[in-house]
């Protein structure tokens, strides 16, 4: 009697299956690595020259949701470089004063970070981003995030 | 108990999934696995009267319509609707509706005029079904394109012709659905949504970050719809194209939504406990929870409870150190500590911790008590297997 649940109802109806990209959502355009350059420029000078605040907002703000994988890794590198940059007594200042859509760029970062291996060795300062976002915004860019289908 | 809590219905030991009341309040219908049970609403006596099983389905029934004309509309998971006629004798006819969909059905929803209804599907369909007279049959006519996935939940408008849905692709999409011979192309004469509504035309739509949307309502006479997302989210669209989205105040997400007038809107959901938002100049904002356990009044019992015991003095002082710290968020990860707190200290959880009305999410809300537009009271389902009311 549960085998009908291992029935293949869609065997011979391609028209119906639900492919990856039917969840992505669309853009007009994809922004290449050539048109982030010049953003990715800013990030550095702006961080190197010590206004890690404007770089945090430069991040959030317009994020590269368009790119291909390769283009947003690269990006993401310059994104890390920037969040390791921040003195930690400045993080507490700088999420107070991202706005709830920053936050959940912020929020994607951090998680990518995560998943890779050049943002675990930066584990601890990840984590104290993390930590200053839930205290000042509780679950809220969280839940935000896990279901938001515009990844970074 | 909170005093907005005006009544509390235990019904049965099974989420329910889907509830609705008759037109003039007396008959009270909720789905229980793959049942619908309908009660009688007493006002001298506390608790409903179960005066009928509707038990033709075969899988879940997952959700429940009563139209104007008091005919009770099922659809469930074994991918079949039932339309329900009542009998002088109390007892009702059921007829089979072919929806001539692959998938279980997940949401029904009666048009205004009580002679059609739109069932919603995990098959990426939206069958809308009307009764032909020649065939004396229920016939189901399919909007597919252009749904990737399933419709969580769907919303007439009061004219009968613009069916609002929103699903687990993100979008929150509005369709015509015109009926030949059943619709008049006058009532749509002066709409702001558009001009030509032949059935199926795609009249909106509306993307908000892939988030699961699980209710969406209209407000017809201010040419508005709202929904709810699973990010946390309350959003509301006018026909210029004007989105505003408001945030959960404690960041859970909101399974069902409710007009209460044109300005404010009830919202509830895994938080377990009405919240409302209002509209003023400034746009749309979170105005008061209703029923909300009062954590802050448990935290200080803790605090007092604690203070007796000298070896918690450090561990108080800190808990207390971090509520200052976090005072915009004093509850996040507290009561789940308290708890175990107590039960370690006394083996048991403290009586002072209060319960809501509902133990578990709320899927339903639906008007109770409505006059002059203005709803007063509202009846909420669960998964708790409860139906409470209560007062706004």
């Amino acid at each position: 009697m549960s085998d009908w649940r291992r029935i293949d109802i869609d065997a011979f109806d391609p028209d119906s299956r639900l492919t990856a990209e039917d969840l992505i959502p669309s853009y007009d355009r994809q922004i290449t690595l050539e048109e982030l350059q010049p953003k990715m420029q800013q990030l550095r000078t702006l961080s190197s020259g010590g206004d890690t605040r404007n770089a945090i907002h430069l991040i959030t703000q317009d994020p590269p949701y368009s790119a291909d994988d390769n283009t947003k890794d690269l990006y993401f590198q310059v994104v890390l470089e920037t969040l390791c940059q921040v003195r930690q007594v400045d993080i507490a200042n700088i999420v107070k004063e991202l706005n709830t859509e920053q936050q959940v760029v912020l929020v994607k970062y951090l998680y990518k970070g995560m998943s890779l291996p050049e943002g675990q060795k930066q584990g601890g300062i990840l984590l104290a981003w993390f930590e200053k976002l839930t205290q000042s915004n509780g679950i809220t860019p969280i839940v935000h995030y896990l279901s938001d289908r515009r990844n970074v | 108990m909170d005093k907005a809590v005006v009544s509390i219905f235990k019904l049965i030991k099974a989420p329910i999934y889907s509830h609705c009341l008759s037109q003039d309040k007396s008959l009270l219908a909720i789905t229980c696995e793959n049942k619908c049970l309908i009660y009688k609403i007493n006002p001298a006596s506390k608790t409903p009267q179960l005066v009928a099983t509707l038990d033709n389905h075969d899988k879940t029934v997952t959700a429940v319509d009563i139209s104007i004309h008091g005919r009770i509309v099922t659809c469930s998971q074994d991918r079949n609707a039932y339309v329900w006629e009542p009998l002088s004798d109390g007892t009702y006819r059921p007829t089979l509706v072919l929806l001539r969909i692959n998938r279980a059905a997940t949401c029904v929803s009666w048009a205004p005029n009580g002679y059609k209804f739109a069932v919603g599907s995990s098959a990426r369909i939206i069958a809308v079904c009307y009764y032909e007279q020649e065939n004396n049959w229920w016939v189901s006519k399919h909007i597919k394109k252009p749904i990737k996935s399933t419709i969580n939940s769907l919303s007439w408008h009061y004219n009968g012709v613009l069916l609002a849905s929103g699903g687990t692709d993100g979008f929150m999409r509005i369709f015509s659905g015109f009926i030949k011979g059943l619709d008049s192309k006058e009532i749509m004469a002066n709409s702001p949504w558009g001009s030509k509504f032949p059935f199926g035309t795609l009249v909106r739509e509306q993307y908000c970050g892939g988030a699961y949307i699980h209710d969406v309502q209209w407000r017809s006479n201010v040419e508005k719809v709202a929904f709810v997302t699973h990010d946390g989210t309350l959003n509301i669209l006018d026909y210029q194209g004007t989105l505003q989205s408001v945030n959960s105040p404690d960041g859970l997400p909101y399974k069902s939504l409710l007009w209460v007038n044109d300005h404010e809107i009830l919202c509830a959901g895994y938080n377990c406990h009405p919240t409302m938002f209002s509209e003023s100049s400034q746009g749309w904002k979170f105005s008061r929870d209703y029923d909300k356990v009062a954590v802050s009044n448990i935290l200080k019992d803790s605090s007092n409870n604690l203070n007796t015991n000298p070896s918690n003095q450090q561990f108080n002082n800190s808990l207390n150190n971090d509520n200052v710290n976090d005072d915009e968020n004093p509850t996040f990860g507290i009561s789940a500590l308290k708890k175990f707190k107590e039960l370690d200290l006394k083996g048991k959880v403290s009586l002072e911790q209060k319960e809501g009305a509902h133990e578990n999410t709320i899927v339903g809300l639906i008007p109770f008590v409505e006059s002059n537009g203005q709803i007063t009271q509202v009846s909420s389902c669960g998964l708790d297997g409860k139906v409470v009311i209560y007062n706004i």
